[in-house]
């Protein structure tokens, strides 16, 4: 077939325009979403951590985790019908499962190692976050395990290095950061 | 010098490999979002996909969700090295004006 350089520049156009619908097609429903939420439960949850005291902090990261949990769901869902990864095992309900599962494990550690206090409590639970973070990173984008292994890393270095400040540093930059995170990959489309 | 497509050449079929390589390799799409995504019918998308599936350039994973067919395309490797080669091919006819 014999095309002329007008009809070649309108279809490297149309090839243009439809990279640029897909991206956005795949930001307005992709992973990056659950970066934003959990940020979010994580800025709110720190900071009532930090400024907040006796029971009432409890109720409120119940709150947030269930709200969290809740998205998470519907978040899913929504992205396992449209876009998925190749890989048998990463289906839906496994995922499920294995979030499930993983809460189970946090708990019975943190049952086990009692007594413990409250930044030990939230660094189990970080950790056992970012591990299942890592793990669906391997499963379905290992991009996304960079920023699992990072948020660690600063999540240990506030328990170690800025004990008094734990909460607040987890809040910012914790939760402040997957927020920006996810407003990054997504403009980044 | 890069080599043209004609099968991927269609509009249609264009826009179906841009959609497919843009999502990564490690990605396959819902057809009923596929369908969407482009604003054409399912009939019209089906025998563009079938075009495409004969000529090995796309993967299509026939499978049930929750006891309700579903169809799954991405694109394969071939797939993805012609579309490539083929959007080299057109940048140099431009260049060639």
């Amino acid at each position: 077939m014999n095309i002329t350089p007008t009809e070649a520049e309108q279809a490297l156009e149309a090839i243009q325009a439809m990279v640029r619908k897909t991206q956005k097609a795949i930001s307005t429903s992709g992973a990056y979403n659950f970066l934003i939420l959990w940020g979010f439960v994580w800025l709110v949850g720190f900071l009532s951590s930090h400024f907040v005291t006796g029971n009432l902090v409890g109720y409120i990261w119940m709150g947030l985790d269930i709200l969290g949990g809740l998205g998470s769901v519907v978040l899913g869902i929504r992205l396992s019908r449209k876009v998925r990864s190749h890989s048998g095992l990463a289906s839906g309900k496994r995922i499920g499962w294995f979030w499930l599962l993983l809460f189970a494990y946090c708990v019975a550690l943190i049952l086990v190692a009692s007594p413990v206090d409250g930044k030990q409590v939230a660094m189990i639970i970080v950790l056992f976050v970012m591990i299942g973070w890592v793990a669906m990173g391997l499963l379905l984008s290992v991009a996304s395990i960079r920023w699992s292994l990072g948020i660690t890393a600063l999540a240990l270095i506030g328990y170690f290095l800025l004990p008094d400040f734990f909460f607040l540093w987890m809040a910012v930059l914790g939760g402040g950061g997957m927020i920006g995170l996810g407003f990054y990959i997504r403009s980044s489309w | 010098m890069a080599k043209f497509n004609d099968t991927i050449h269609q509009p249609v079929r264009l826009q179906i490999m841009a959609a497919l390589v843009t999502l990564g390799s490690e990605k396959e799409v819902d057809f009923s979002y596929l369908r969407d995504l482009l604003g054409v019918t399912d009939g019209n998308l089906g025998a563009h996909l079938r075009k495409l599936e004969e000529a090995g350039y796309i993967k299509v994973n026939k499978e049930f969700v929750e006891r309700k067919p579903r169809t799954f395309i991405s694109a394969s490797e071939a797939g993805r090295q012609v579309f490539q080669e083929h959007v080299q091919a057109l940048e140099e006819i431009l260049k060639k004006e």
